[in-house]
């Protein structure tokens, strides 16, 4: 038994996958029409070992789980990068909104960002 | 930015997506968080990549297909009910956005063909089962 599959809860599922791929840089797994949604799934590039599925949150318990969440300010993700503070730059240049700019925390260095789609996201860097 | 900015955005979005009889005007949302419309709608969009509007709207739409599947009230009930003004225009643009018109997206949830519940509320895991079958299905056809 493994982990491969995580997920966030995204508003509109289209938007999410222009930021995760468009903006965040990851690329597209899966992409398959289900009715009104889509299964979708990205990975980071040349890595296949484990997907992120953008689960539309139109599920109203999911919802108020997600809205609470990001009005507490807290991150339901993260990303683990090897240049904290290159992302920092690159994704503010592309008009990310950072609630925390990087800072050490520990062993670790850690920043947080909306992701346009409902959701705050954590990126951290050890060392 | 700031956690106070961040704030008053949740506080923002929050008015804006509460059904409400009178609904504020974006102008009024962007007075009471304390912005300038323009710095409003340009820190909004950014937090959450949409204007104003469009998360207005898109919550109204919502709004509207949980009361056409699951309640009794008219399609011009429904239409001033989550805060449109114009039923004209709430019927465009729900078939626009929902691919049907309120009355026949109210026919299809009530014919038993579409499962009301998995197209209200889907689960992340049971799309995931669907979508496989669907493209199994598919390679089948070919």
């Amino acid at each position: 038994m493994r982990i491969k599959l995580t997920s966030v809860m995204v508003d509109d599922q289209a938007k999410a996958l222009g930021f995760y791929t468009g903006v965040l840089g990851f690329v597209t797994k899966h992409d398959i029409p289900v009715g009104e949604y889509r299964w979708i799934t990205v990975v980071a590039p040349g890595r296949d070992d484990l997907e992120l599925a953008l689960e539309p949150n139109a599920n109203p318990a999911g919802k108020a789980f997600q809205d609470a969440m990001f009005k507490q300010a807290i991150p339901i993700a993260a990303f683990e990068t090897d240049d904290l503070a290159a992302d920092f730059t690159r994704l503010k240049a592309s008009g990310v909104v950072f609630t925390q700019e990087p800072m050490k925390a520990g062993p670790v260095s850690i920043a947080v960002c909306a992701d346009t789609c409902g959701n705050l996201i954590q990126l951290y860097q050890a060392g | 930015m700031t956690g106070a900015a961040f704030r008053r955005l949740c506080v923002a979005r929050e008015m804006l997506v509460s059904p409400a009889p009178r609904p504020a005007s974006v102008r009024d949302v962007a007075r009471t968080v304390g912005m300038s419309p323009f710095q409003f709608i340009r820190a909004f969009r950014a937090v959450f990549g949409e204007t104003p509007y469009q998360v207005r709207t898109r919550a109204r739409l919502d709004a509207a297909r949980r009361l056409l599947a699951l309640s009794d009230r008219s399609v011009t009930d429904v239409c001033f009910d989550v805060g449109f003004s114009s039923l004209g225009s709430f019927s465009d643009l729900f078939a626009r956005r929902v691919g049907a018109s309120p009355t026949a997206y109210r026919r299809r949830v009530r014919s038993g063909r579409a499962d009301v519940a998995g197209d209200l509320q889907p689960g992340c895991l049971s799309l995931m089962a669907a979508a496989f079958a669907i493209s199994e299905k598919r390679r089948d056809g070919d």
